[in-house]
């Protein structure tokens, strides 16, 4: 492996920024969980109701079984330890196809493979690289945990336990890259491993105690952190499990990578029409030919999730009823709603109207992407106004992105709809979700914004988006001044039905966005072009 | 009047001057040839001309219209071909043409096929699986079967093996026969010798030499090879706008401006020849000479 050390080098420089940002912003989430413990229980009056909170099925679903809910550890690593290790999951596959796939499409690895390096060196640095990033989560993980007072033996456990399984997703990513011929396929294949492990390891947890579907979770490398018990009796064994397993997937990765060529994947290209079908002969007909895999790839993720999470609507009814003192506290996080199935589905619009303001990101931002591989000058040097080229991405995402928003609160509430057997909940729901899509479209906005005038700032609207994600999620746990949590751009929307219809955030928000995107659109109109 | 004009044109990048004060002519119904070296702002000069990039000074006419505010619409009466084309992965060959020419305001379909057929292009196969070669051909067809009167051409046949090259020759020649006007950029030299009309050639963003291709071979110096039938005179050397001289006994080699050839040779002949071989400057060593940077220092005659 010649030329290793270069290449490990180069790897961390052109991945330094990106791992810190994810490794420093997760790291911290978990010890201050711990130090907000006692405020949570105290208004929950006592651990007792945090326990039978725990034990409700949809709850089990979305966070896993507690181990131990007496101690601030063991409560930290049921509340957040799971979205831990399932974002780590996602800086590792983004991590790892970075400096492995995408680069390679890019052309970049070819000029290092012409060098003196080894076959498999490129892959090797960007698996080590991850693999870096992964144990320096789970070692700051670990090292924060007991800065806080935590038992040193349960936070190692934990910390372990973060590194492992998130280096099961950097071998995910490793055999991604080789099975696609491009970065973006290969994203959407690692991610999509991740996104079926989080469901898998989600219908198996809402099962009944000691039931087969119980075991299930066993399946699931996301749920093998919590698998050891962390601060609960740690069962060190099972993190053999994550280590046989980023072995297995990395070793995969390069037997993979011996049985194919350079630049291509193992899923060969297929000849495909030698003429243009009318649709595509437009600026927007192309723009839906190039995202529409991005598209229905995140329509059927929520879709499932939704179907997911809408069965298990009901079981909050049942839950009050075992435990009436958690009413006040649901109203809470539900925005003080009557219903508690209302206040579930307020809660869930609150993370997916975030997410799906990912979705309107992505799609606009391909627009950078044509401009940096040198596709916007063809289009441009052929009879394409600035505009009509901004505008095919931007009617794309703004309307894509509504859609995957509407079709989701659709799904979620159909099983209440059944049950009920009254469609108009299905009504009230989409309309909940619309009533929050303007959000949506202020960061569509931004985005649009620093395209046209800042174009090297782009990134600041992931931030945004990140902060937004971190508050509705978990946000309400860490106990921040109220302030700082309003500061999203859905804050300031009804969360309906809970809150009364307010046409005036509604109709701002979204004149906000609407001159947002027209500046933006029209500094890209004034400026040079960004070439490859 | 000029089908791209020019004047005193500057475009920075940053602390970077691409084009610093650039100059250009392209006549109706010409191939005009764009030459320089690497970074020389060839580039550069299409990209302004396409409204892509916006100029800091100067002005640039496209056509009789602005290159920058009225982009989309010239752009219906020109095609374009990149230095590096770059494709959509996942669309065809075939899919780009139609994309492109539709674009630009549709395509001549019986010059689609015809070039498809020319160029060996397998349309149904997609972006990535194309060769650079294959990519550039893409690009060409998408351009040469479109029904226009400009063509700007950054390095187009970069990639493509001679047989295409030679196709791509032919092509272009008869597109100006037909009166199509083309500003060709290109580092291959008896391509430019072959089709080109006039040259311009850009160093560090300025034209230093703009002219037809005999015009610009006057400005140069001949090489001479004598045999005499006498030793040489050692003061041939010192003679006005000879250069290089080797003397080997009865022998002369040495380069002589085209000025001083006249009296050069009338007193070689009182000496007496006995063999004598002139080679005109090939349009390498005219290259050559505007390529390098230390060529500035030499006078020209
Ligand atoms: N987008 C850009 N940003 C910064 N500098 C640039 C940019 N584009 C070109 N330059 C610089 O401008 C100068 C002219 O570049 P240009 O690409 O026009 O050269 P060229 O004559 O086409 O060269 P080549 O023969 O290599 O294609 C170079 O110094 C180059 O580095
Ligand atoms: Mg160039």
């Amino acid at each position: 492996m010649t030329g290793l050390g270069t290449l490990v080098r180069l790897a961390l420089r052109r991945n330094r920024w990106f791992l810190l940002a994810w490794v420093l912003g997760l790291a911290v989430i978990a010890p201050a969980t711990a130090t907000a413990y006692e405020t949570v229980v105290g208004g929950l009056a006592g651990a007792g109701a945090l326990d039978v909170m725990a034990a409700n099925p949809t709850m089990r679903a979305m966070l896993g079984p507690p181990t131990d809910l007496g101690t601030p550890g063991g409560f930290t690593v049921w509340r957040v330890g799971t979205f831990i290790a399932a974002a780590a999951g996602v800086m590792a596959v983004l991590g790892v196809v970075r400096v492995t796939r995408a680069d390679e499409e890019e052309g970049r690895t070819e000029l290092i493979r012409s060098g003196v390096v080894g076959r498999h060196a490129p892959l090797t640095a960007g698996v080590l690289v991850a693999l870096l990033g992964c144990l320096v989560l789970g070692a700051l993980v670990s090292a924060g945990m007991a800065a806080v007072g935590e038992p040193v033996t349960g936070s190692l456990a934990f910390g372990l336990g973060v590194a492992l399984v998130s280096a099961v997703f950097v071998g995910v990513g490793a055999v991604a890259a080789q099975v696609t011929s491009a970065g973006r396929a290969a994203r959407g294949l690692g991610l999509a491993v991740l996104l079926a492990a989080y469901l898998l390891r989600g219908i198996a947890d809402a099962g009944p105690e000691g039931s087969v579907r119980r075991d299930l979770a066993w399946a699931s490398p996301l749920q093998w952190m919590a698998l050891v018990r962390p601060y609960a009796d740690e069962r060190w064994a099972v993190l053999l499990l994550p280590a046989g397993l980023t072995a297995l997937l990395v070793g995969g990765a390069f037997v993979l990578e011996s049985r194919r060529d350079h630049g291509s994947g193992l899923w060969s290209v297929r000849p495909g029409r030698d003429r243009a079908a009318e649709g595509l002969l437009s600026p927007s007909g192309l723009a839906w030919r190039l995202q529409r895999g991005t598209v229905i790839g995140w329509l059927v993720g929520l879709s499932v999730f939704a179907l997911g999470m809408g069965s298990l609507s009901g079981s909050f009814g049942q839950m009050l009823e075992d435990l009436p003192q958690l009413e006040a506290v649901f109203r809470r996080l539900g925005q003080g709603a009557e219903q508690l199935v209302d206040a579930f589905f307020v809660a869930m619009l609150g993370i997916v109207a975030v997410l799906v303001g990912i979705v309107g990101v992505q799609l606009w931002q391909r627009l950078a992407t044509e401009e940096h591989r040198g596709h916007a000058e063809l289009l441009l040097a052929a009879a394409v106004p600035r505009t009509r080229l901004a505008l095919s991405h931007l009617v794309l995402a703004a309307l894509a992105s509504t859609a995957v928003l509407a079709v989701f609160a659709a799904l979620l509430a159909t099983p209440e709809a059944l049950d009920r057997g009254d469609a108009g909940v299905i009504l009230q729901t989409v309309g909940a979700a619309l009533a929050l899509a303007p959000g949506g479209l202020l960061v569509l906005g931004l985005a649009v914004l620093l395209h046209g005038l800042l174009p090297r700032l782009a990134w600041l609207v992931w931030v945004v988006v990140g902060w937004s994600l971190f508050m509705v999620w978990v946000g309400s746990v860490l106990g921040l001044p109220e302030w700082l949590a309003r500061l999203t751009p859905w804050h300031a929307l009804p969360a309906l039905p809970v809150e009364e219809m307010g046409w005036a955030p509604v109709l701002v928000t979204t004149g906000l966005a609407l001159a947002l995107m027209a500046a933006g659109v029209w500094g890209y109109r004034r400026r040079d072009l960004r070439l490859p | 009047m000029g089908v791209i004009e020019i004047r005193d044109l500057v475009k920075r990048f940053g602390s970077t001057v691409a084009l610093d004060g650039l100059d250009l002519e392209v006549e109706e119904g010409e191939i005009h040839g764009f030459l320089g070296p690497n970074g020389a702002g060839k580039s550069t000069t299409l990209r302004v001309l396409l409204g892509l990039l916006r100029a800091d000074s100067g002005t640039a006419r496209l056509l009789g219209g602005d290159p920058w505010s009225e982009a989309a619409t010239l752009h219906r009466r020109l095609a374009y071909v990149p230095g590096d084309v770059s494709l959509w992965p996942g669309l065809t060959g075939g899919e780009v043409i139609d994309l492109l020419g539709r674009l630009r305001g549709g395509l001549d379909e019986r010059r689609r096929a015809d070039l498809v057929e020319r160029f060996d292009l397998d349309p149904r196969r997609k972006g990535s699986t194309y060769s650079k070669g294959n990519r550039q051909k893409v690009a060409l067809v998408a351009a040469l079967a479109s029904d226009v009167e400009l063509l700007l051409l950054d390095e187009p046949t970069s990639g493509l093996d001679p047989l295409m090259e030679a196709e791509f020759r032919e092509v272009v020649a008869a597109d100006r026969d037909r009166g199509r006007t083309v500003l060709l950029s290109s580092h291959i030299l008896s391509e430019v010798e072959h089709l080109c009309d006039r040259v311009s050639i850009i160093r560090s963003g300025v034209v230093v030499e703009s002219g037809t291709l005999a015009q610009l071979r006057h400005l140069t110096r001949t090489q001479l090879d004598a045999v005499l039938a006498v030793p040489v005179p050692a003061d041939l050397a010192d003679a006005p706008g000879v250069h290089d001289t080797v003397v080997d006994g009865t022998r002369l080699t040495c380069q002589v401006d085209d000025a001083a050839l006249g009296a050069l040779l009338s007193r070689l002949a009182a000496l007496g020849v006995r063999s004598l071989t002139s080679t005109p400057p090939t349009l390498e060593e005219l290259f050559l000479r505007h390529y390098d940077q230390r060529g500035t220092a030499e006078p020209r005659p």
